[in-house]
C-alpha cells in the first residue's frame, strides 16, 4: 500500500459504480470520472461481499447494470454517462449569452487559447464534450514538453491549464457537445448537445482527433470488455498481472506500454512498421526498450479477436511472413493515430481536406480562388478557416505539428488574431 | 472505548476544558505567533473555515475526525467552491505519477487540519504515522488552518505527549483498523511552539469535544 492510499483517501462519500465490467456504458463512466479526476470506487458484480455491503440484500437484475450511487445517495439504475454527469452537479450551463470568443474543445489548443483569451479580458467560453485534456490528457508521461524536465503527465497538464484558465475568468462547460454551428451577425451561434446555445463573435475549433478505428470484426462488440480506444487511465490498475496488447507505433501507444508495464504482467506492443524509431521519439523508444516485460512486435497486424464474455485471444498475423499467430490478451488498446473531429461542423461551410482536416490562412488560397463564404477585402488570417472569425488550432488543422507543444502555440498564437478579428468587426 | 485506553486516561485527557479556559489558550497561542480564537460551536469554526478559504482555493483536508464532524470535510471536498487537493492526488496513477503526488501533497497553498494536543502555554502537537502531513503544517502550506476541540487542552507538553500515546493513538488505531485494516503508531511527533511568518497558522479552539 502506497502512502498515499490512506493519506489522500477521501474523507467523504463518493461515486459508487457496480457492473461486470464488459459493459461499453460503464467503461463511458469510469472513463468520464477518471478523466475528470473524480474518485470513484468499481464494484464487480460477482464480489458478492462488496456487493452486499453497498447495495444491501437486493438481488440484482443484469439488465439493471450499471448501477451508480451518488455521494447523496441518489441510485441511478441503469446509469448512463450523461445522468451520472449531470448528479455529480458537472453539467452546468453558461453564464453569459454572448462571448468574445467561443473555444470548441479543452485540449492542450483549447487550454491555452482560454488561458490567453481570458487573461486578455475576452469573455471566453470552452466546450468540452468529455474531458479537459484531450488527447495529450490521457499521456501518462510527457517528457519533452517546455519547463518540466523530471516530466509531466497529461491529466496534471490539463488539471493545472483549466485550473489556470478559470482563474483568469474562462468557463469551461463539461458534458456538453458541439452539434451544430450557424452564423450570426459576424459571429456564431453553437448548438450544444443538450439543446442549448450560445453565441460567440469569434469561435476557436480545437476538438482534436478521435481515435481512429481498427478495422477488425469484433472490435465494437467488444468496447468496454477488454477493447479500448487509447490507453484509459481508468483500466491501469484493473491491468495488473495481465496480458496486456496495445496497437500502434507513434507516441501515444509507447505512453501506454509504458503506464501498464508498471502494473501488467507482460505488455506486447503491436507495430505494423519496420521498427519503432520511424512513429515514436527517440526517449520513448529508449524507454521502452529498458522495460523488460514490454515486447514490440512489428510487421504485425490484428485480425482477429475472440472472446467469451470479454477479450480473451488476439489473432495477429505477420506481414513479413504472412503467419498467423494467438496472444493471449486480457485487454487490447487501440492507439493508432487519430482522425480530425469535425462532425459538428460539418455543415457549416467550413472547407476541409479530403483526410477530414480543417483548412486554413494560405492554404485556403488567394482571394481570388476563396468562394462565396468568404466576404472580406483581406485574405484569411493564419489560423483562420474560409469562414471570418472562425479559427482552428491543433490536431484539428490541417497541417499542424502532432505534438502538445505545438498545439499549445497554435492556441495562444489564435488569441492574437481574434484580437484582429474583434477589432475589424467592432461593436457589431 | 479501545481496549488499550485507561480509565485514567479517559479521565485526565477527554475532559472538555472551560470557556474560560480555550480563551486563556487562545491568548497564549496568539502570543507564540498564531491567528488563534475560541469558539462555542463546531458550526461557528466551520463558518470561520469557510471565510478564511477564498473561492477556488487549492486545499488540502488531512485526514480528521473533527474535520469531518463539524461538515468540513464535506464543505472542502463537495461544496465545489475549493480545488480538493485530497481528492485530485487519490485519482493520479501512484506509479506514474508519483513525482507530481510527492510535490503536491508537499506544498498545498491551504491545509486545514487539527491537533492532538494543545498545551496552556500555546504548543501544539500532532502526531502522524506516515509523516506526510507533518511537512506541509511546518513549512509547505502557505497557510494552515486547525480546528481544534475543546477536550485537548494539557497542561504541559509532557501531558501533551501522554495525551498522544495513552489517548489519540488508542481511538486512532482502532480507526485505522477499521478504515484501512492496518494498526497506526506514533511515528513522527510535531510540535510547534512558535509561528515566524505572520497571519500563516490558524488555530480555532472550540468549546465541544471533537476528534480524539
Amino acid at each position: 500500500m502506497s502512502l498515499f492510499d490512506y493519506d489522500t483517501r477521501p474523507a467523504t462519500p463518493g461515486v459508487v459504480l457496480v457492473d461486470t465490467g464488459t459493459s461499453p456504458e460503464a467503461y463511458r463512466i469510469r472513463d468520464f470520472l477518471s478523466r475528470n479526476g473524480h474518485h470513484f470506487e468499481w464494484v464487480d458484480v460477482a464480489d458478492a461481499n462488496r456487493l452486499r455491503s453497498v447495495l444491501g440484500d437486493t438481488d440484482i437484475d443484469l439488465s439493471s447494470l450499471p448501477i451508480c450511487i451518488l455521494p447523496d445517495g441518489t441510485r441511478l439504475s441503469p446509469a448512463t454517462l450523461e445522468q451520472v454527469a449531470a448528479g455529480l452537479g458537472m453539467v452546468t450551463g453558461p453564464a453569459r449569452s454572448a462571448y468574445d470568443l467561443t473555444i470548441v474543445g479543452a485540449g492542450p489548443a483549447g487550454l491555452a487559447a482560454a488561458v490567453y483569451a481570458a487573461s486578455e479580458g475576452l469573455h471566453t467560453l470552452v466546450l468540452e464534450a468529455i474531458a479537459p485534456g484531450g488527447q495529450a490528457g490521457t499521456t501518462s508521461m510527457i517528457e519533452n514538453y517546455l519547463g518540466f524536465p523530471n516530466g509531466i503527465s497529461g491529466s496534471e497538464l490539463a488539471t493545472r491549464a483549466v485550473a489556470q484558465a478559470r482563474r483568469f475568468g474562462a468557463e469551461i462547460l463539461l458534458a456538453r457537445s458541439l452539434t451544430g454551428v450557424s452564423a450570426e451577425g459576424p459571429g456564431y451561434r453553437a448548438a450544444l448537445s443538450d439543446g442549448s446555445s450560445v453565441v460567440g463573435r469569434t469561435m476557436l475549433l480545437a476538438s482534436g482527433v478521435e481515435w481512429r478505428r481498427l478495422d477488425v470484426p469484433g472490435v465494437d462488440e467488444l468496447l468496454g470488455a477488454g477493447v479500448y480506444y487509447g490507453a484509459g487511465p481508468s483500466e491501469a490498475l484493473g491491468c495488473a498481472g495481465s496480458q496486456v496488447l496495445i496497437v500502434g507505433g507513434g507516441n501515444s501507444a509507447g505512453q501506454a506500454a509504458v503506464r501498464f508495464s508498471r502494473y501488467a504482467h507482460r505488455v506486447t506492443l503491436l507495430v505494423r512498421g519496420a521498427n519503432l524509431a520511424s512513429s515514436m521519439s527517440k526517449y520513448l523508444v529508449d524507454v521502452i526498450s529498458g522495460i523488460a516485460n514490454i515486447e514490440v512486435r512489428t510487421h504485425t497486424q490484428v485480425v482477429e479477436l475472440r472472446a467469451e464474455d470479454r477479450l480473451r485471444e488476439v489473432l495477429v498475423r505477420s506481414l513479413t511472413t504472412q503467419d498467423t499467430s494467438s496472444l493471449r490478451a486480457d485487454a487490447l488498446f487501440i492507439c493508432i493515430g487519430g482522425e480530425p473531429r469535425t462532425d459538428a461542423v460539418a455543415d457549416a461551410g467550413l472547407m476541409i481536406d479530403s483526410a477530414g482536416y480543417v483548412q486554413t490562412g494560405g492554404e485556403l488560397g488567394t482571394l481570388v480562388e476563396l468562394d462565396e463564404s468568404w466576404n472580406l477585402p483581406r485574405p484569411p488570417l493564419p489560423l483562420e478557416t474560409n469562414l471570418p472569425g472562425l479559427f482552428a488550432a491543433g490536431d484539428v488543422r490541417r497541417g499542424s505539428t502532432k505534438r502538445c507543444a505545438a498545439a499549445v502555440g497554435e492556441g495562444s498564437m489564435s488569441v492574437a488574431l481574434v484580437h484582429q478579428r474583434l477589432s475589424e468587426i467592432g461593436s457589431e | 472505548m479501545p481496549t488499550g485506553i485507561t480509565e485514567q486516561a479517559v479521565t485526565e485527557f477527554s475532559r472538555l476544558s472551560s470557556m474560560e479556559r480555550l480563551n486563556s489558550v487562545a491568548l497564549a497561542l496568539t502570543r507564540n505567533g498564531f491567528q488563534a480564537q475560541a469558539v462555542e460551536t463546531g458550526a461557528e469554526a466551520r463558518q470561520i473555515v469557510a471565510a478564511l478559504l477564498p473561492e477556488g482555493a487549492e486545499v488540502f483536508n488531512n485526514t480528521s475526525r473533527t474535520l469531518e464532524s463539524i461538515g468540513v470535510a464535506d464543505d472542502i471536498e463537495r461544496s465545489g467552491h475549493y480545488e480538493p487537493l485530497r481528492l485530485r492526488l487519490f485519482q493520479m496513477d501512484r506509479e506514474m505519477q508519483a513525482r507530481e503526488m510527492r510535490v503536491l501533497a508537499a506544498s498545498p497553498e491551504y491545509v486545514v487540519g487539527s491537533v492532538h494536543a494543545v498545551t496552556e502555554d500555546g504548543s501544539l502537537l500532532i502526531a502522524s504515522a506516515s509523516g506526510s502531513q507533518l511537512g506541509p503544517l511546518v513549512s509547505g502550506a502557505a497557510h494552515v488552518i486547525l480546528v481544534i476541540g475543546g477536550q485537548k487542552v494539557v497542561t504541559d507538553l509532557d501531558a501533551g505527549i501522554r495525551r498522544i500515546y495513552e489517548y489519540s493513538l488508542q481511538l486512532e488505531d482502532q480507526r485505522a483498523r477499521e478504515a484501512y485494516g492496518m494498526p497506526s503508531g506514533v511515528n513522527n511527533i510535531l510540535i510547534m511552539n512558535k509561528v515566524v511568518v505572520p497571519d500563516r497558522v490558524w488555530a480555532i479552539l472550540v468549546h465541544e469535544t471533537l476528534g480524539f
